[in-house]
């Protein structure tokens, strides 16, 4: 993808009801080229990319055609039209990278302002964000759109997600499902002897890289020669005469109809890719070279018909497929991963897809000098004895926690079993400590670090998984205490929506908190206006509080209401120390509070 | 690290060596002092080869006066290839702490197939249409031929060979097949006869058992290796069989339709030849005649494998005037073809010793037993005068020639076993004659003759005394080293029952109980879930698996384990299941954890690691004993108690447990390792079953691991994984140390040694 030009088939429109002049759209890192198909038509285009500002584009998966819609810094736009999708994510991260660029060299100026002026790349990534995060967009909406917080106020907390390294790590790609696909059972209607099979564009992605051949077959076949109905009740005609083990009758079958055959025979394709493969197989596994040395298996040498040399009928050989090498074949695609990343709706496309995929990646094959490499790296790392030598660093995957709540959740559950193992292993923490102590224990860690520098590692291991087995156990803690089942939590027995509406409450105040705990000390009236738009903020979720804690049904309201006990407390103390603020502001005594209580 | 054994400096390329890697060396370099042979048997997962390796290495650069050569043997091309790594790593070593006069030159020798860099040869699909391509474009004739008329294709890489002659040499260096197929293309160089060459002058040469144990491949590669070399067998636990496989013939129906195909296009070549060029069959007479069975230096490309009796067998005396005239010999082919197809064709086994089968063939088809014993170079002969390039098509022929020097030369030690068809399918007729060798010391007797030291060696050599009968020698040093384990990384368990509290077993009037199958499956399914990366699981027989698997996949069990990992099964296609367990691997690696179904007795079995996290945990379901109602094992059994007073039970539990033990022990590389193995059959708990497994495993294996059911296994697997995954102190606890620093060998000089090694 580091092209330095995107070159694809598009319509440009001029307004959305525009049908679209065709034509192609070139993209270079200074410009952009629009040519029409036909020369005479109207709508050539020449544009200079410091022009644009940003770009929208139609999601997958709606209903939309793949629209890429870039605007001007005049709030004109220019509106493409694309073949496919692929072709649109193509132009958009290309779009992205150029308008990312220039943002870079323009952001400079920005910081002066106050009120930030973003560059099109960061309102890109901040609107990518809100898209993949469904609670940061609840509480975007809530907050920003209603005025309490303004934009930079709500990012401000958020340094960590704009980070452009964390954001440009690739997004996690769905596999295969390990389930195998004949594992799809036909549903009966119990009076016929008819079976109906339900087949997903994804099951079909499934079958079409396990089975090249059927994915060839399919390609030459359909729609020209048969229905693609015809071609899937052939399929499973063969399949089912292979789970019906009986060679003999697979291969007269076979003989009978050429395209039935297909899905009987041997995959040649496979065979031929396994040749290839074999080529690259890590030489300390390939078995297949030991046949060049193996003197005592000359045909009809070295001892026969031994305890573990099977016989094998090799008559009817050609259609016969063992279970073992379906498991092989289904493992080995697992593995691969998914190689398309298309909309699964139609299984043309879906068939198409693949195979241009597979083009690619064979097209990549060819240079094999990295690979190789690899190997020998992989084949020294292997014979070292690791433990007669010092210490390899490895590289450290970075851990990504999508969701902190399911990582404390099950480490909640580890934590409880454990300690449940060695009860009262841990010690109380002893936590009263004066301000002398704090003060002194704080000053001497910051002199032995002026004088030594930080260690390294910063934090001891232990201290560290300490802090970590602290949290995880009292974290969540009050759910599974309540609970009567330690696998089970308080939250799942109450109804979806409350939980729902809880944990929303409970982000949302989170989130308020964290702002209004930050404006102090107030030192500027526009924080003094912040604080303000906070406390009302904040004064408004008590009426919803209360009004949740009523509307669940009485057996369940105790534990809400404890649900709900510290997100008051932590309201409480927060109006508090605003109103006992405000007093000390009023009566304008001495020094401003230090935001103690 | 570098320290002194007596007046041996040994470099060994890491900064700490395990006690029992020391100890080796001490006890190798005994056996080298002593120049006689030694058998060592050390657990896996202590660094045998490096060991190995820097010992001799190192002592025979302390004494640069006796060029000592290592010749090392491994089972497998990929083992060769692991070797070849380790002794690069070893060799960078010395030559950083040495400099130039620790260059050494070490070459891995294999068959044309993996060394060929011709792509036009490299199309055919197995080793013997390669080999009979590379003769099309190299055989001295073709060679003339190309002289003469351009049209003719030839190799341009052994033509550059040949043109660069004694220019044409490999620096010093550790090559492995991949580093010679690179230098040979870089030079326009053939790597296989470079490396054939190279063979004389290399200090260490890697190669497959068989070019040294097979007297067919030895004849011509292991020819001119000098009497001083070190020959070391590594994995040799299995050596009797590779032994006995060496020189054992079996005939089929087919091997004898495609023998009479090949006699009908030899003799026709004769007609041609006698149309067109008779002199040169004549002239091969005349040779005959004075006497030279063989023609004294053939050009190197023209080699072909050689007599299938040992070097010493074999008659210095000429040809027997009957099959000197190719005709005749023609003639006498044909009869033994008829007389074999006559003793096909039975209804009953039969058996029988090669003396009275010779006197058979004599009464029957008139062919006296000096005349069989030459079949074998007189066939050699006959096709190269007829100039035949196409080797792999007259490997029938071949076959029936091998069989008939075979039981032309040995009287004892063989027997010759016909029958009708599988006792397990009776109801194809299958008929086949198996020439069977039963005495494994008669393939190995040259090479402990010719070499002055012969180092066997094995993670699995119990009981140790045993070896040196089967083979028949008489080692100066034998000795089995036990593991001093940092912690208790491994964990053997004996499962006797399922999760039901039945019996499992794979004895035979059990295996097909569903009962036991579905407890198998559980038992799987139970740890699949629990351990992290790989599994692998060895079963008794392919047979055996594929039901298995099939029974899994019915009842659903296979698809609950693929919820957790992957699964990967070692088929009889040799690519598919290299294929597989590169799959495995990768698996493994990536965190996607997998299992790998694999077969005891099978090639996974035979030389695959799974050591680290490609193995956590090995299960072995069933005794891996081998197929008892052949013939050819009672055969064999019958003889070693005849000889050497072996009772057939022993031998038969010895054989199983061996591999067991070699199908477990694969899990453990370092002791910085760990894995689990569980024994999944009651039998196992038995005493006189559980003693064959060697001291390593069993010092591990506690009482109460003895008999467990899925439940308490999974209760100890999750302990044992719990307590892994700690951090620990790598030298070793207070007590015993076990790992040693370059100062701790020092200091322990000779007093202290004993109070650390043991």
């Amino acid at each position: 993808m580091a092209s330095t030009h995107v070159t694809k088939r598009a319509k440009y429109k001029t307004t959305i009801k525009d049908p679209g002049t065709p034509g192609t759209l070139r993209m270079t890192f200074e410009k952009i080229l629009f040519v029409p198909h036909n020369p005479k038509s109207a709508g050539k285009l020449d544009v200079e990319f410091r022009y644009i500002k940003g770009q929208k584009h139609t999601k997958e998966g709606s209903n939309k055609p793949p629209w890429l819609n870039l605007t001007n810094n005049q709030n004109g736009s220019f509106i493409f039209e694309f073949e496919n999708y692929s072709d649109l994510q193509e132009c958009r991260d290309f779009v992205g990278k150029v308008l990312a660029k220039g943002g870079e060299v323009s952001e400079k100026p920005t910081v002066a302002y106050p009120d930030e002026q973003l560059s099109a790349a960061e309102m890109e990534l901040r609107i990518k964000l809100l898209q993949e995060d469904s609670e940061l967009q609840k509480l975007h909406k809530q907050f920003v759109l209603s005025g309490v917080l303004t934009e930079t106020e709500f990012w401000a907390t958020r340094k960590k997600l704009l980070d452009r390294e964390v954001s440009k790590k690739t997004k996690q790609r769905l596999g295969f499902k390990s389930a195998m696909i004949s594992d799809i059972k036909p549903s009966t209607d119990g009076r016929t002897n008819k079976v109906t099979f339900n087949l997903t564009p994804e099951v079909i992605l499934q079958i079409f890289a396990e089975k090249p051949a059927v994915h060839r077959a399919f390609l030459s076949y359909v729609p020209n020669k048969m229905s693609e109905r015809t071609f899937w009740t052939k399929y499973f005609r063969a399949e089912y005469l292979h789970s019906t083990k009986n060679s003999i009758a697979a291969a007269a079958e076979a003989a009978e109809d050429e395209e039935l055959a297909v899905f009987l025979k041997q995959d040649d394709i496979l065979a031929s890719e396994a040749q290839k493969k074999i080529r690259r197989v890590d030489p300390t596994l390939d078995m297949e070279a030991d046949e060049g040395d193996d003197y005592t298996h000359l045909p009809d040498h070295g001892i026969f018909r031994e305890g573990n040399k099977e016989m094998t009928e090799s008559q009817n050989e050609l259609y016969k497929r063992s279970l073992s090498q379906d498991i092989n074949r289904h493992a080995a695609v697992v593995l691969e991963g998914r190689a398309v990343d298309v909309e699964l709706e139609d299984t043309k496309a879906v068939a198409e897809a693949l195979a241009q995929s597979k083009q690619k990646s064979s097209n990549k094959g060819e240079s094999d000098g990295d690979i190789s490499r690899e190997r020998l790296d992989r084949l020294s790392r292997m014979t070292e004895i690791e433990d007669l030598q010092g210490p390899n660093t490895l590289p450290l995957a970075p851990l990504c926690i999508k969701d902190p709540r399911d990582y404390f959740d099950s480490q909640q559950a580890n934590a409880l079993r454990t300690s449940g193992d060695a009860l009262g292993g841990i010690e109380q923490i002893k936590c009263g400590l004066s301000t002398q102590e704090v003060y002194g224990s704080l000053r001497e860690s910051i002199s032995s670090i002026k004088a030594m520098g930080l260690k390294e590692p910063i934090v001891k291991p232990e201290v560290a998984h300490q802090v970590f087995d602290a949290l995880t156990n009292s974290i969540s803690n009050t759910k599974y205490h309540i609970g009567k089942n330690p696998q089970e939590s308080v939250l799942d027995r109450l109804p979806r929506k409350t939980k729902e509406e809880l944990l929303h409450h409970w982000t949302s105040i989170l989130e308020l908190l964290k702002h209004f705990w930050a404006s102090y000390p107030i030192t500027t009236t526009y924080l003094y206006a912040k604080v303000n738009r906070l406390k009302d903020a904040m004064s408004n979720i008590y009426p919803q509080l209360e009004e949740i804690k009523g509307s669940v049904p009485s057996e369940l309201r105790h534990q809400v209401s404890l649900l709900v006990r510290p997100m008051h407390q932590a309201l409480d103390a927060a109006i508090q120390h605003y109103e006992a603020s405000m007093q000390k502001r009023s009566a304008q005594s001495g020094e401003r509070p230090n935001g103690y209580v | 690290m570098k320290f002194q054994i007596e007046d041996v400096t040994v470099y060994f390329p890491y900064d700490y060596i395990y006690p029992e890697q020391y100890s080796y060396m001490i006890e190798l370099k005994r056996a080298l002092d002593a120049k006689g042979h030694c058998l060592l048997e050390m657990p896996t997962g202590t660094g045998k080869t490096i060991a190995l390796l820097s010992l001799i290495t190192s002592y025979s650069l302390s004494k640069p006066e006796t060029s000592i050569k290592l010749i090392y043997c491994t089972r497998t091309v990929h083992e060769m290839e692991k070797t070849l790594a380790e002794l690069k790593l070893l060799h960078n070593y010395q030559i950083k702490h040495l400099g130039p006069q620790a260059r050494l030159l070490a070459i891995g020798l294999s068959s044309r197939k993996n060394l060929c860099v011709n792509p036009t040869v490299l199309a055919a699909e197995n080793r013997d249409s390669v080999d009979a391509g590379c003769r099309k474009l190299t055989a001295s004739w073709v060679r003339a031929m190309a002289a003469e008329n351009p049209n003719v294709p030839t190799c341009q890489f052994f033509e550059n060979y040949e043109r660069a002659a004694s220019a044409a040499v490999l620096p010093p260096g550790v090559y492995t097949l991949q580093d010679l197929r690179v230098f040979g293309k870089e030079k326009g160089w053939c790597p296989y006869f470079l490396a054939r060459h190279m063979v004389q002058f290399a200090n260490v040469v890697v190669y497959s058992y068989q070019y040294l144990l097979d007297p067919k491949v030895a004849g011509i590669i292991s020819k001119e290796m000098q009497k001083e070399s070190v020959v070391v067998f590594d994995e040799a636990h299995n050596i009797d069989n590779v032994c006995i496989e060496a020189l054992s013939v079996s005939v089929r129906r087919q091997t004898l339709e495609g023998a009479t195909r090949n006699l009908n296009r030899i003799s026709q070549e004769i007609d041609r030849f006698k149309a067109t060029d008779a002199s040169r069959l004549r002239a091969e007479y005349n040779r005959l005649v004075e006497g030279l069975a063989l023609r004294g230096n053939l050009p190197i490309t023209d080699n072909w494998l050689s007599n299938p009796a040992l070097p010493d067998d074999i008659l210095k005396e000429a040809v027997p005037g009957n099959i000197r005239r190719a005709e005749h010999f023609l003639h006498v082919l044909r009869r033994l073809v008829q007389y074999l197809r006559g003793r096909l064709d039975t209804e009953n086994v039969e058996k029988e010793s090669p003396v009275s089968f010779v006197a058979s063939i004599n009464s029957h088809a008139g062919i006296d037993q000096k005349t069989l014993k030459f079949c074998y170079d007189r066939l050699h002969s006959l096709m190269l005068t007829l100039e035949i390039t196409d080797t792999d098509e007259f490997l029938h022929i071949q076959t029936i020639c091998d069989f008939a020097t075979l039981v032309g030369t040995y009287g004892r030690g063989f027997s010759i076993i016909i029958e009708p068809f599988d006792e397990r399918m009776p109801h194809i007729p299958d008929p086949i004659l198996q020439l069977s060798c039963h005495d494994a010391s008669l393939a190995i007797k040259p090479v402990f003759d010719r070499f002055q030291s012969v180092v066997i060696t094995s993670g699995t050599l119990s009981p140790i005394d045993l070896y040196p009968r089967l083979l028949n020698f008489h080692p100066v040093v034998s000795r089995s080293f036990t593991m001093s384990l940092t912690r208790d990384c491994i964990c053997p368990m004996v499962l006797t029952r399922g999760s039901d509290q039945l019996p499992v077993s794979t004895k035979f009037d059990m295996r097909s109980d569903p009962g036991v199958v579905r407890n198998y499956g559980k038992l799987l399914l139970e740890m699949v879930s629990v351990v992290p990366d790989g599994i692998v699981c060895f079963f008794v027989s392919y047979s055996y698996m594929d039901g298995i698997i099939n029974t899994w996949n019915d009842s659903g069990i296979l698809k609950e384990i693929m919820q957790h990992k992957l699964v990967f099964i070692e088929t009889q296609d040799v690519v598919e299941t290299t294929l597989a367990l590169d799959n495995y691997r990768k698996a493994c690696d990536c965190g996607r954890g997998a299992v790998f179904f694999s077969v005891a007795r099978g090639k996974v079995a035979e030389g695959i690691d799974f050591d680290r996290h490609y193995g956590r945990l090995v299960i072995m379901f069933g005794v891996p004993f081998q197929y008892t109602l052949s013939k050819i094992l009672l055969a064999r059994l019958e003889y070693l108690r005849d000889t050497f007073q072996i009772k057939e039970g022993d031998f038969l539990t010895f054989d199983a447990l061996r591999q067991a033990a070699q199908c477990v022990g694969r899990v453990i590389r370092s002791k910085a390792d760990y894995g689990m193995m569980i024994f999944a059959d009651k039998r196992y708990s038995r005493h006189d079953k559980r003693s064959k497994l060697p001291s390593w495993i069993l010092s591990h294996l506690r009482d109460v691991n003895l008999n467990l059911s899925t439940d308490m296994a999974l209760h100890i697997a999750k302990e044992f994984l719990r307590k892994m995954a700690q951090p620990y102190e790598k030298i070793g606890g207070s007590g015993r140390k076990t790992l040693l620093s370059e100062e701790d060998l020092e200091k322990m000089g000779d007093g202290g040694m004993d109070e650390m090694l043991y």
